[in-house]
C-alpha cells in the first residue's frame, strides 16, 4: 500500500510538471531563436536610425548621365557606368552603383526610420526618444527626396500636382509585399516637408557618437538648402543656410584646397576628402559601392573632352582652381581626382572577396554655400551677398589667392557669360565652378534636373550621339522592374 | 496435403474419444518407438531401484520389465519429472499409485496400456473452476532470448487477447484449462495449454517464409505491429546492414532501401554524406531526414545547408550526427518514409525519418561479444586520374613561356609559383661571398635545371597518401534477469589516416539497463557518450568569387587537391632529399611541411543521459514517460605554425625588403592613417592558434498514453497520445589567436595593428552566439484493425516552435494523416490453393495527409542584429542596428500534401517478396528568395512563396530464394525513382548560380538543376571559347552574374532521379559470401574546372591540352580552347571566357554509375572449434567497400561521381579492405 501510495505520487508529480510545461507553453515557446536584438530602447532606436540612411550609391548613375561623363574610348563597358550614360534602363538590382540598387538602399532606410518611428511611438513618444524621432523623420524625408529627384520629374510647381512621383512611405511593412502608389511630385514634396518641419527642431546633435554620419541640425539645414532650392523656395535656402553658417563662418568650413590639400599625396588626399575630421563634410554616409575603385577607369567619365573644364581659361575667375593639380591619373584612361578611399569589408580574415564600401559626403559646406549664393542671386536683390560667397569660395580654391586681385564681381560673371543678364550670369558662374568642384560627386546631375539643362553624349568615334533636351522622358531614371511587376506604374519612355 | 491434415486436428479435436485425444494433444510418450520384441516373456511385475530417475525411464523399464505401454495425457507431470524408485517386484498398479500419488492424477489400465489421466473433477470442482479465472503472465522472446513485444497472446475459442510490451511481457486472465495462442507475424504460431501454470515463457521461432524485417515497425514513438501500420517504412536490422570497416552508419544506408540516395559527397570521418528520403522536400532549408535514436531525435549539433555539405568546410566534420554511434549497438533501423509513417512527427516530418533502435540487454547469463575490424585503404594513382605526367605538362609551359607567360619578371616576382618561378628567383640571386647567381643566366642553364623538372613526374599521390591502417575494436556484453537486464557495449577505433595529415580516433560507449520493478512498472536507461579526437589539413572557409565564376579557398592544402591540382614538375624533394620549397603567396611552401605546421584538431565530445517509465494501469492501457538530455562539445583548433606559409605569407615582402611585394601582398597592412606609407607586416612573430567550440545542450520530455486491446478476436484497437516538449541550445564561439608562438613555449606576440586591421576590416576576433530551439507538440493516433483484412490509421498532431520569430500566430501548425491497409490475403475469396501456391500474401495501403517542416526563415517578426557600422576609421565607427530581414507576419511552415499508395505481395510461400510504392507529394508554402518592389525595404526576401511537385516510384524485390540446410541464397533489389519539378518559383538566380556544380532553381525544372552555358565552338582566330550569352548573342563574353538565364541550357537535375541498389548473400554451410552493387541515373555532374585564361607553372592539366586549339582550323576538330599569349588575354581583360568554358555545355557529364560497393566472405567457425576455445560463436570475414566503379561516364576521367573535389576537409570514399572478427562467448 505505501509503495502504492509512493507511485501514484510520482504520478501526480509528472502530471503536475506536464501540465505545468503546458501553461508555460507560451512562454516556452517565445524565446528567441537566435541573438537577435529587440527594438526596445533609445539607445536601441538611435543604433537602428544609422541605417535610416541609404548605404546604396547614385554618383556612378548619376555621374555617367550627366555631362561630366565624356568617352574615353577605352573597350571597358561596365554597365553601371555605360548604361546610364547611354540612358539606357538598367534592371539588374543586384549589382551596385545601379537605380535600382540605389532605389532599394533608399526604401531599406526608409523602412529603418519607420520601423524607429513604430518603437518611438510603443515607447510612450517620451523626451528619450526626441532626438531620434528628429533624426528619423529628416531622414525619411531626405530618402524621399533622391528618390523622387531620380525617379520622377524635377519639381515644377505648374505640374508637380500631376507628375507621377514615388510611393512616399510611413508605415512599417509588415507583409511580403505592401501595395504602393506612387502619387505626385507635389504631395511628396509635402510629406517631405511636413517631415522635415517637424523633424529638424528635435534634432540634438549631442545624441550622436559619431555626428557625420547623422543628420546633426547642420546637416538637415543643409538638407532644406537643397529641398528649398528645389523647390525654388529661396528665401528659405537663404534661412537654412544661414542657420548652419553666419555669413563670416563658411569660409573656415570650405575644403582647404589652395593649402592644406595643395600638399598632400595621392592616398592622403583620398583619405582626407571623405573623412569626418574634415569640416566641410555635413553628412557622410557608407555606401555599399564599386565608384571608388573604378571611377577613374570608367570609360565613361572625366575623358580629355571633359578635361578643360578645369582650366583658367574656362572658368569666370580666369584661374585654375586648386584641384586642376591634383588630376592624377597620367592619360584620360584614369584621369581622377583622388576623393573616394575604399573600404573593403573582406569575408574572412585572409579572402581577397568582400564587400566594397565608399564614404559619400552627402552634404558638404560647399554646396551649402552654392546654394545661398544661387538663391541670392535668384532673388536678385542683394549680388553683394552672392559675390561674398563666390569670394569666400574662391579663396580657398586659387593658390596664392589675393583678396583683391582676385575678388570676383559681376562683371567677371558677365564677361565670362556675355550673352547673359546679370542675374543669369552669376548663377552660370557658381554652376561653372559647382560643376568643377563637385567632379565625380553626382551633383551636377542634380542641377541638370533642376535647371532642365540640355545635354548631349558623343562617343569618341562620332557613332553615338545622344542630346537630351530639357523635359526628354529619359531624364526620369526608370522605375525598377519588380517595383512595376508589383503595380507601380512605369515612367514613360 | 498439409492443410488438410491440419484441418483434420483442428475440426476433430472436441469430438474424437479421449484416447485419440491424448495421442494428439499433448505429450506422448508412445514407448512403441522403443519396441524390439523382447523374447523374454511378459511378467507383470517391475523391478527398479534408482534415485533420480525420469518418468520416461521408469516407462521404459515398466515396459521392458512387463510389457504395459505407459500413456500420459496430461501435462501436470512430464516425462522428464524425476523421482526415487524402490520397487521390488512390484506389481504395475503399485507401479502406478505410487507415480500418481500426490497429484489430481488417475490412471487406468486397459490392454495392456496404462493410461494416466487427470482426476475426473466432481461437479462441484466443475463448478468452481467454470468460475476461476486463472492469471497468467510471463514472456515471449525469440530464440536468441530477445524480448518480442507485439505478439498476439489470445485464449484459444474465446474473444480474450493481449499483446507483449515493449519488454516481451504479457498477462492475461483465463479460465482454467484454456490453451494460449501466441502469434506474430513472421514468426511460428504455437499453442500452450495453460493447465495449472500461472506463468508461461514462450520463446518463439521464426517463420522461416517470412521475414522478421517487416514485422514490428519502431515509429520511435511506438512499436506496432504491422497489423497497424499502414505506411510505406522499411525495417532493417541492424546486423544485416552492418558493413564491417565502414565508420558512419548513416553511409550503411547506401543502396539498401528503396527511394533513399546517399551520395558521398565527402569521405572524411564525420563528415554526413548527402542523404534524401524520397528526394527533396524544400528549396532552400534542409532537406535531410530526421534521425531518431531509441525515441528521441537526433539534433544537429551545427546546421549544415544543402550546399555545406559539400563544400569541404571545417563545419562539416561535425555534421554527421550519427558519426558518434558504434555501429555495433544498432539493433534495428525502421525509415519511414510517407506521410502516415512519419505522421507521428508531424511538422518535422517532411525530410523522412531514420528510427535507430539500439540493443537491449537479453535475459540469460552473460553473453560477452567482441568484434574486431582492421582496414586499409588502397593510395590512389594517377591511373585512375586524367593528369599530365612532368613532360608533357613541362612542354604546355615551354608554350607558356612562349607566349609571353612565364617571363623572368613577372615569373620571378609571382605570388603563386613553380619551377620557372623557382629558375628565375635563382637567377636572381647573387652570392657576394661566391660571387656567383643561384643559377647562371645561360639557355643551357636553365635546360639542365628545367629537365630534372621535366623528368621528375612526381606522384603526389604516393607522397601525399598511404595505404593505411583503421582499426575498431568492439566488446559488448549483454546479460539479464526478469527483473532487471543490461546490455554494455564500448568501442574504440582509430585511423591513422588514408591522407598526411589526417586521422581520427573514437571512443563511444553505450548503457541500456531495464528494470522491471513489478508486473504495471519498468523503468529504462541509457547512456550513451563518445570522444572523437581528429586531426585535418588546416583549412578556412571556401568562398565563391562571381565576378570571375569560381569558388576559391585560401591556403587550400587539402592532399586529394593538392595533388589533382599540382603540377606533377614539382618534387617534394630535392636531390639531397630534402623537402624542397616553392612560392605561394610570395612565401616559401612544401605541401609536406604545410601539412605538418598547419592542421585543425577537432575534439568531440558526446554525451547522452536517457530514461523512461512505463506504468499499467490495466493491460490495455499504459503511461509511458521518456526524458533526455544530451551535452555536445566539439572543439576545433586550427593550428598554424609560425613556420607555415600561411603565416610567412604575412611576413613576405620584407626580409628581405622587396616593395613589390609589399605593395602586392594583400597580407600586410596599409594603415588609413598613413595613407602613404608603405603597408606594413601585422604578424611580426608566430602563427595563428583559432579556436571555433561549438556546444549543443538538448532536453526533451515525453509524456504518453497508450490504449491497446483486442475485441472479439477480431477487433484490434490502439490509441495513442502524447504531448512533448524540446529544447536545445546550441553555442558558438570562435576565436582568432594573432601571434601565437609555437616554438617559443605558446607565447602569443600581438602586433596591435593586426587588432587594427582586422577591426578596420570588419572582422571580428572573437565571435560567439547562440541558437535556440523551443518545440512543444501534442498529438494522437488512433489505429483499428478489424479481422487482419483491414486497417485504418488517423493521426492528428499539433506543433509548436520559436524557430519562426515571436509572432504567437505563425508558431502553431497542425498536421494531419490518414491511411488504411487491406490485407487481401485475409479474404476469403483468395483461399484457394491454386492461387495462394503463387502469390500468397498481398495488402494494398493507401496513404493521404499533411507533413511539414520548418522552414530556413525565421522573420514572423522584424530581425535585428548589432554589428559595427562598414566605415573606415576607428573614431568613425560605432554600434548600429542593421536589419537583417522586415516582418512577415504570414510567415508559416513549409508543408506538403503526400499521396501514397503501395502494394506488399508474397509469392511462393513468401521467396519472392515485392513492394512497390507510388508517391506523389505537393509542396507548398516552401521558402523560398523573391524578388519585391523593394519599396517595404527588403528587395531579396524570403517568403513562403514556392511550390514544388515529387513523384515517384520505389520497388524493392526480396527473398529467400534458396533456404535449404546447407546453401541459403538471399537478396535484395531495390530502387527508387522520383522526379521532382519546381512549380512555382520567383527566386531570382544568376547565371553562376544555376552552373556550378550544385546547381539552382528554377520554375519548372528540378529543385536543383544544373545549367549550362551554351557553347558554340572556338573561335577561328584565337581559339577562344565563344558562347550564347546572357543577351542571346554569340560570344567571348558571358555576364555571370545576370540574372538572365533564359539562354542556359538545361542539363539536369544534380541530385540522382533513380537509385538503388543490389544486394546478395549466399551462404553454405560456415561461409557467407556477401555483395552489394549501388546505383544511380538521371544526374548530371559538373566537371572539374581546369580552364583558365592563363595558367601558371604550379598548374597540373588534365591530357585533353594535349588536343588543345592551336591554329586556325583547329576549332573544326577540338572543343579545347587555346593556350593565349599575354597579349591577347591582354586584349580580353575584364572577360572571363575561360572560366565560362568551365561552366557551359562541353564540361557535363551524366551522373549515372555502378558500383559494386560491397564484397564480402565471412566464416563461421564450427561447433567443434567453438568448443575448443570456449566460445559460442566465432566468425572471420574479409571486406572490400567501394571496391569497383563498374560504370560511369567516360568524360569523367576518374573524377568519382559521387565526391565533390572541393578542397579543404573533403576526401573522396577510399577503396578500402577490412578484415573483420567477431567472437562471442
Amino acid at each position: 500500500m505505501n509503495r502504492k501510495m509512493k507511485k501514484n505520487k510520482i504520478f501526480i508529480y509528472i502530471a503536475c510538471s506536464s501540465l505545468l510545461l503546458s501553461t508555460s507553453c507560451k512562454k516556452f515557446l517565445e524565446h528567441q531563436p537566435d541573438d537577435r536584438t529587440e527594438l526596445n530602447s533609445p539607445v536601441k532606436v538611435a543604433e537602428l536610425l544609422a541605417n535610416a540612411y541609404p548605404h546604396g550609391n547614385y554618383l556612378a548613375f548619376a555621374e555617367a548621365m550627366s555631362d561630366n561623363a565624356g568617352d574615353k574610348g577605352t573597350t571597358g563597358r561596365d554597365l553601371p557606368n555605360a548604361s546610364p550614360w547611354n540612358y539606357i534602363d538598367q534592371i539588374d538590382a543586384t549589382s551596385q552603383d545601379t537605380p535600382p540598387f540605389y532605389w532599394n538602399a533608399c526604401y531599406k532606410a526608409i523602412a529603418a526610420a519607420n520601423y524607429a518611428l513604430e518603437a518611438i511611438d510603443k515607447g510612450g513618444n517620451t523626451a528619450e526618444y526626441s532626438a531620434s524621432k528628429g533624426e528619423a523623420l529628416v531622414a525619411r524625408a531626405y530618402v524621399h527626396f533622391m528618390l523622387v529627384t531620380f525617379f520622377a520629374k524635377a519639381y515644377d510647381p505648374a505640374t508637380a500636382a500631376s507628375d507621377p512621383g514615388i510611393p512616399y512611405v510611413t508605415q512599417p511593412q509588415k507583409v511580403v509585399e505592401g501595395s504602393y502608389t506612387r502619387g505626385t511630385v507635389a504631395s511628396v514634396y509635402e510629406n517631405i516637408e511636413k517631415d522635415l518641419i517637424e523633424g529638424l527642431p528635435l534634432i540634438k546633435n549631442q545624441s550622436y557618437r559619431v555626428p557625420k554620419y547623422h543628420f546633426t541640425t547642420q546637416a538637415a539645414h543643409a538638407f532644406a538648402t537643397r529641398f528649398y532650392l528645389f523647390k525654388k523656395d529661396y528665401q528659405k535656402v537663404i534661412d537654412h543656410a544661414n542657420a548652419i553658417f553666419p555669413a563670416s563662418t563658411i569660409s573656415d568650413n570650405l575644403r582647404a584646397w589652395n593649402t592644406t590639400y595643395n600638399a598632400l599625396g595621392y592616398y592622403e588626399l583620398q583619405a582626407l576628402y571623405t573623412n569626418s575630421t574634415e569640416p566641410a563634410n555635413l553628412l557622410l554616409q557608407e555606401a555599399n559601392s564599386y565608384w571608388g575603385r573604378n571611377y577613374a577607369s570608367y570609360n565613361y567619365g572625366l575623358s580629355s573632352s571633359i578635361l578643360p573644364i578645369f582650366a583658367a581659361a574656362n572658368n569666370p575667375s580666369k584661374k585654375a582652381f586648386a584641384y586642376s593639380n591634383k588630376i592624377f591619373g597620367g592619360t584620360d584612361v584614369v584621369y581622377n581626382i583622388p576623393k573616394f578611399r575604399e573600404h573593403f569589408v573582406k569575408e574572412t580574415i585572409s579572402a581577397n572577396f568582400g564587400d566594397a564600401y565608399n564614404m559619400v559626403p552627402l552634404f558638404t559646406s560647399e554646396e551649402v554655400l552654392f546654394n545661398r549664393a544661387e538663391a541670392n542671386a535668384m532673388l536678385g536683390n542683394n549680388n553683394a551677398l552672392t559675390i561674398a560667397d563666390i569670394d569666400a569660395y574662391l579663396s580657398k580654391r586659387i593658390v596664392g589667392y589675393s583678396a583683391t586681385a582676385d575678388k570676383f564681381t559681376e562683371a567677371k560673371a558677365t564677361a565670362f557669360f556675355p550673352a547673359l543678364s546679370v542675374k543669369d550670369a552669376l548663377v552660370s558662374t557658381i554652376l561653372n565652378f559647382k560643376r568643377q568642384e563637385f567632379m565625380h560627386e553626382g551633383l551636377r546631375w542634380l542641377d541638370i534636373l533642376r535647371l532642365k539643362i540640355p545635354i548631349e553624349h558623343n562617343s569618341l568615334d562620332g557613332k553615338t550621339k545622344i542630346s537630351l533636351g530639357a523635359n526628354d522622358p529619359k531624364r526620369l531614371i526608370q522605375i525598377p522592374q519588380d517595383a512595376v511587376a508589383a503595380g507601380l506604374a512605369a515612367n514613360p519612355r | 496435403m498439409y492443410k488438410i491434415y491440419i484441418r483434420i486436428l483442428c475440426t476433430h479435436r472436441r469430438y474424437i474419444p479421449k484416447l485419440l485425444l491424448m495421442m494428439k494433444l499433448i505429450t506422448v510418450v508412445l514407448l512403441a518407438s522403443l519396441m524390439q520384441v523382447s523374447a523374454a516373456s511378459f511378467g507383470q511385475l517391475v523391478t527398479l531401484k534408482e534415485k533420480n530417475v525420469t518418468l520416461e525411464k521408469v516407462f521404459k523399464e515398466i515396459r521392458r520389465q512387463s510389457g504395459y505401454d505407459v500413456l500420459l495425457s496430461t501435462n501436470k507431470i512430464k516425462t522428464s519429472t524425476t523421482l526415487n524408485v524402490d520397487f521390488n517386484n512390484s506389481t504395475i498398479e503399485e507401479v502406478m499409485n505410487k507415480i500418481v500419488s500426490g497429484g489430481d492424477l488417475n490412471y487406468t489400465i486397459e490392454d495392456r496400456t496404462v493410461l494416466i489421466t487427470l482426476k475426473e473433477k466432481s461437479v462441484f470442482d466443475k463448478v468452481l473452476s467454470y468460475f476461476a479465472a486463472v492469471k497468467v503472465t510471463g514472456k515471449v522472446r525469440d530464440k536468441n532470448g530477445a524480448a518480442l513485444p507485439g505478439v498476439s497472446v489470445r485464449e484459444k475459442g474465446a474473444a480474450n487477447a493481449v499483446s507483449t510490451s515493449n519488454n516481451g511481457d504479457f498477462a492475461i486472465s483465463v479460465k482454467e484449462g484454456a490453451t494460449l495462442v501466441f502469434s506474430f507475424i513472421g514468426y511460428k504460431t504455437i499453442e500452450v495449454e495453460v493447465g495449472s501454470k500461472t506463468s508461461i515463457n514462450v520463446v518463439l521461432e521464426e517463420d522461416a517464409n517470412e521475414l522478421k524485417d517487416v514485422n514490428i515497425i519502431s515509429t520511435g514513438y511506438q512499436n506496432l505491429n504491422k497489423k497497424l501500420f499502414t505506411g510505406a517504412a522499411t525495417a532493417l536490422k541492424g546486423s544485416d546492414v552492418k558493413q564491417d570497416g565502414i565508420t558512419d552508419v548513416s553511409r550503411m544506408l547506401e543502396g539498401r532501401v528503396a527511394g533513399v540516395s546517399v551520395q558521398n559527397v565527402s569521405g572524411t570521418f564525420g563528415a554526413a554524406p548527402k542523404i534524401r528520403v524520397r528526394g527533396a522536400t524544400s528549396i532552400t532549408g534542409e532537406n535531410k531526414p530526421l534521425w531518431v535514436v531509441d525515441g528521441v531525435i537526433l539534433e544537429d549539433v551545427v546546421n549544415i545547408s544543402n550546399e555545406q555539405l559539400s563544400s569541404g568546410d571545417v563545419s562539416t566534420l561535425i555534421g554527421s550526427s550519427v558519426a558518434g554511434i558504434n555501429a555495433d549497438d544498432i539493433e534495428s533501423f525502421n525509415i519511414l518514409k510517407d506521410a502516415a509513417a512519419t505522421a507521428q512527427y508531424g511538422a518535422r516530418a517532411m525530410n523522412g525519418v531514420v528510427v535507430i533502435t539500439t540493443k537491449k540487454g537479453r535475459i540469460g547469463k552473460p553473453l560477452i561479444s567482441y568484434t574486431g575490424n582492421f582496414s586499409t585503404y588502397l593510395k590512389p594513382t594517377y591511373d585512375s586520374y586524367n593528369i599530365m605526367n612532368s613532360s608533357d605538362q613541362m612542354s604546355v609551359y615551354s608554350e607558356l613561356a612562349r607566349k609571353g607567360w612565364l617571363n623572368h619578371s613577372s615569373a620571378s616576382r609571382a605570388a603563386d609559383g613553380g619551377v620557372f618561378t623557382k629558375m628565375y628567383q635563382l637567377i636572381n640571386t647573387y652570392d657576394a661571398t661566391s660571387g656567383a647567381f643561384g643559377l647562371a643566366n645561360t639557355p643551357e642553364a636553365r635546360n639542365t635545371f628545367l629537365s630534372r623538372y621535366a623528368t621528375a613526374n612526381t606522384d603526389w599521390f604516393d607522397v601525399l597518401f598511404k595505404n593505411s591502417l583503421m582499426q575498431e575494436h568492439g566488446i559488448s556484453v549483454s546479460s539479464g534477469t526478469d527483473k532487471s537486464q543490461l546490455y554494455f557495449s564500448t568501442s574504440y577505433l582509430n585511423d591513422n589516416g588514408w591522407a598526411v595529415g589526417n586521422n581520427v580516433e573514437r571512443y563511444t560507449g553505450n548503457v541500456n539497463a531495464v528494470f522491471n520493478l513489478s508486473d504495471k512498472l519498468s523503468l529504462n536507461f541509457i547512456t550513451t557518450g563518445s570522444i572523437r579526437n581528429q586531426k585535418a589539413p588546416g583549412t578556412i572557409g571556401r568562398v565563391s568569387n562571381p565576378v570571375e565564376g569560381k569558388y576559391s579557398r585560401d591556403f587550400d592544402i587539402n592532399p586529394f587537391n593538392y595533388a589533382l591540382n599540382t603540377s606533377r614538375t614539382l618534387t617534394a624533394f630535392d636531390q639531397n632529399g630534402s623537402r624542397e620549397n616553392f612560392t605561394r603567396n610570395f612565401a616559401n611552401f612544401n605541401i609536406l611541411d604545410e601539412l605538418g605546421n598547419n592542421s585543425l584538431d577537432l575534439s568531440m565530445l558526446d554525451f547522452k543521459l536517457q530514461g523512461g517509465l512505463n506504468y499499467k494501469f490495466t493491460k490495455h492501457f499504459k503511461y509511458d514517460f521518456l526524458a533526455s538530455m544530451r551535452y555536445v562539445k566539439s572543439g576545433n583548433e586550427h593550428k598554424v605554425r609560425e613556420n607555415s606559409n600561411m603565416a610567412n605569407a604575412y611576413r613576405a615582402g620584407y626580409n628581405p625588403d622587396d616593395s613589390y611585394i609589399q605593395d602586392n601582398n594583400r597580407f600586410l597592412f596599409r594603415d588609413p592613417a598613413h595613407p602613404e606609407l608603405q603597408p606594413v607586416v601585422v604578424l611580426p612573430y608566430g602563427g595563428f592558434y583559432n579556436t571555433t567550440d561549438d556546444f549543443l545542450k538538448s532536453y526533451m520530455v515525453r509524456n504518453s498514453f497508450e490504449y491497446d486491446n483486442t475485441f472479439n478476436e477480431k477487433h484490434l484497437i490502439n490509441i495513442y497520445a502524447v504531448q512533448e516538449m524540446r529544447m536545445a541550445d546550441r553555442q558558438t564561439r570562435s576565436m582568432i589567436g594573432y601571434g601565437y608562438q609555437y616554438d617559443k613555449g605558446g607565447v602569443p606576440f600581438i602586433d596591435p595593428n593586426i587588432i587594427k586591421q582586422a577591426t578596420l576590416n570588419n572582422l571580428n576576433y572573437y565571435s560567439m552566439n547562440h541558437r535556440y530551439d523551443r518545440f512543444a507538440a501534442f498529438m494522437a493516433r488512433a489505429a483499428y484493425s478489424y479481422d487482419g483484412k483491414y486497417s485504418f490509421n488517423a493521426t492528428g498532431r499539433y506543433d509548436g516552435s520559436n524557430q519562426l520569430g515571436s509572432s504567437a500566430t505563425a508558431r502553431w501548425l497542425p498536421t494531419w494523416n490518414i491511411s488504411g491497409a487491406w490485407n487481401i490475403d485475409k479474404e476469403k475469396f483468395f483461399d484457394s490453393e491454386s492461387l495462394t501456391k503463387i502469390l500468397n500474401r498481398a495488402t494494398i495501403r493507401a496513404t493521404y495527409g499533411l507533413t511539414a517542416s520548418l522552414g530556413s526563415a525565421t522573420n514572423s517578426a522584424l530581425v535585428l542584429r548589432n554589428a559595427s557600422a562598414l566605415r573606415p576609421y576607428t573614431n568613425e565607427t560605432e554600434s548600429v542596428m542593421n536589419i537583417e530581414y522586415i516582418e512577415n507576419k504570414d510567415l508559416t511552415w513549409e508543408k506538403q500534401y503526400e499521396t501514397n499508395l503501395g502494394v506488399d505481395l508474397g509469392f511462393f510461400k513468401d521467396k519472392l517478396n515485392i513492394t512497390v510504392d507510388l508517391y506523389n507529394r505537393n509542396g507548398f508554402d516552401l521558402i523560398s528568395p523573391l524578388r519585391t518592389s523593394g519599396i517595404g525595404g527588403q528587395y531579396l526576401t524570403t517568403a513562403n512563396y514556392a511550390d514544388m511537385n515529387t513523384k515517384g516510384i520505389e520497388v524493392t524485390l526480396s527473398g529467400p530464394i534458396i533456404k535449404t540446410g546447407e546453401w541459403n541464397w538471399r537478396s535484395n533489389l531495390n530502387f527508387g525513382y522520383n522526379k521532382n519539378k519546381v512549380t512555382k518559383l520567383s527566386s531570382p538566380q544568376s547565371i553562376f548560380s544555376l552552373v556550378t556544380a550544385d546547381g539552382g532553381p528554377q520554375e519548372g525544372f528540378p529543385y536543383r538543376g544544373l545549367y549550362s552555358v551554351d557553347f558554340t565552338g572556338l573561335n577561328h582566330n584565337t581559339g577562344i571559347p565563344e558562347f550564347i550569352n546572357e543577351k542571346g548573342e554569340k560570344s567571348i563574353d558571358v555576364y555571370m552574374q545576370s540574372l538572365e538565364t533564359k539562354y542556359l541550357k538545361y542539363e539536369g537535375p544534380t541530385d540522382p532521379k533513380l537509385t538503388g541498389g543490389f544486394y546478395n548473400s549466399v551462404s553454405y554451410k560456415g561461409f557467407t559470401f556477401g555483395s552489394l552493387f549501388t546505383f544511380s541515373a538521371g544526374n548530371k555532374i559538373r566537371l572539374n574546372p581546369v580552364f583558365a585564361t592563363s595558367y601558371s607553372d604550379l598548374d597540373a592539366l588534365p591530357n585533353e591540352f594535349k588536343d588543345r586549339w592551336t591554329l586556325p582550323g583547329d576549332e573544326l576538330r577540338t572543343n579545347i580552347p587555346s593556350i593565349l599569349d599575354v597579349e591577347a588575354a591582354a586584349n580580353i581583360d575584364g572577360k572571363y571566357p575561360y572560366n565560362t568554358y568551365n561552366y557551359s555545355t562541353v564540361r557535363v557529364a551524366d551522373g549515372s554509375f555502378i558500383r559494386l560497393k560491397q564484397l564480402s566472405l565471412s566464416y563461421a567457425l564450427p561447433a567443434k572449434i567453438l568448443k575448443s576455445i570456449g566460445a559460442n560463436n566465432a566468425s572471420i570475414s574479409a571486406v572490400a567497400n567501394n571496391f569497383w566503379l563498374i560504370y560511369s561516364d567516360k568524360k569523367l576521367k576518374g573524377q568519382d561521381p559521387e565526391f565533390f573535389a572541393s578542397g579543404g576537409v573533403a576526401l573522396p570514399i577510399p577503396k578500402q579492405y577490412t578484415l573483420s572478427l567477431k567472437v562471442g562467448f
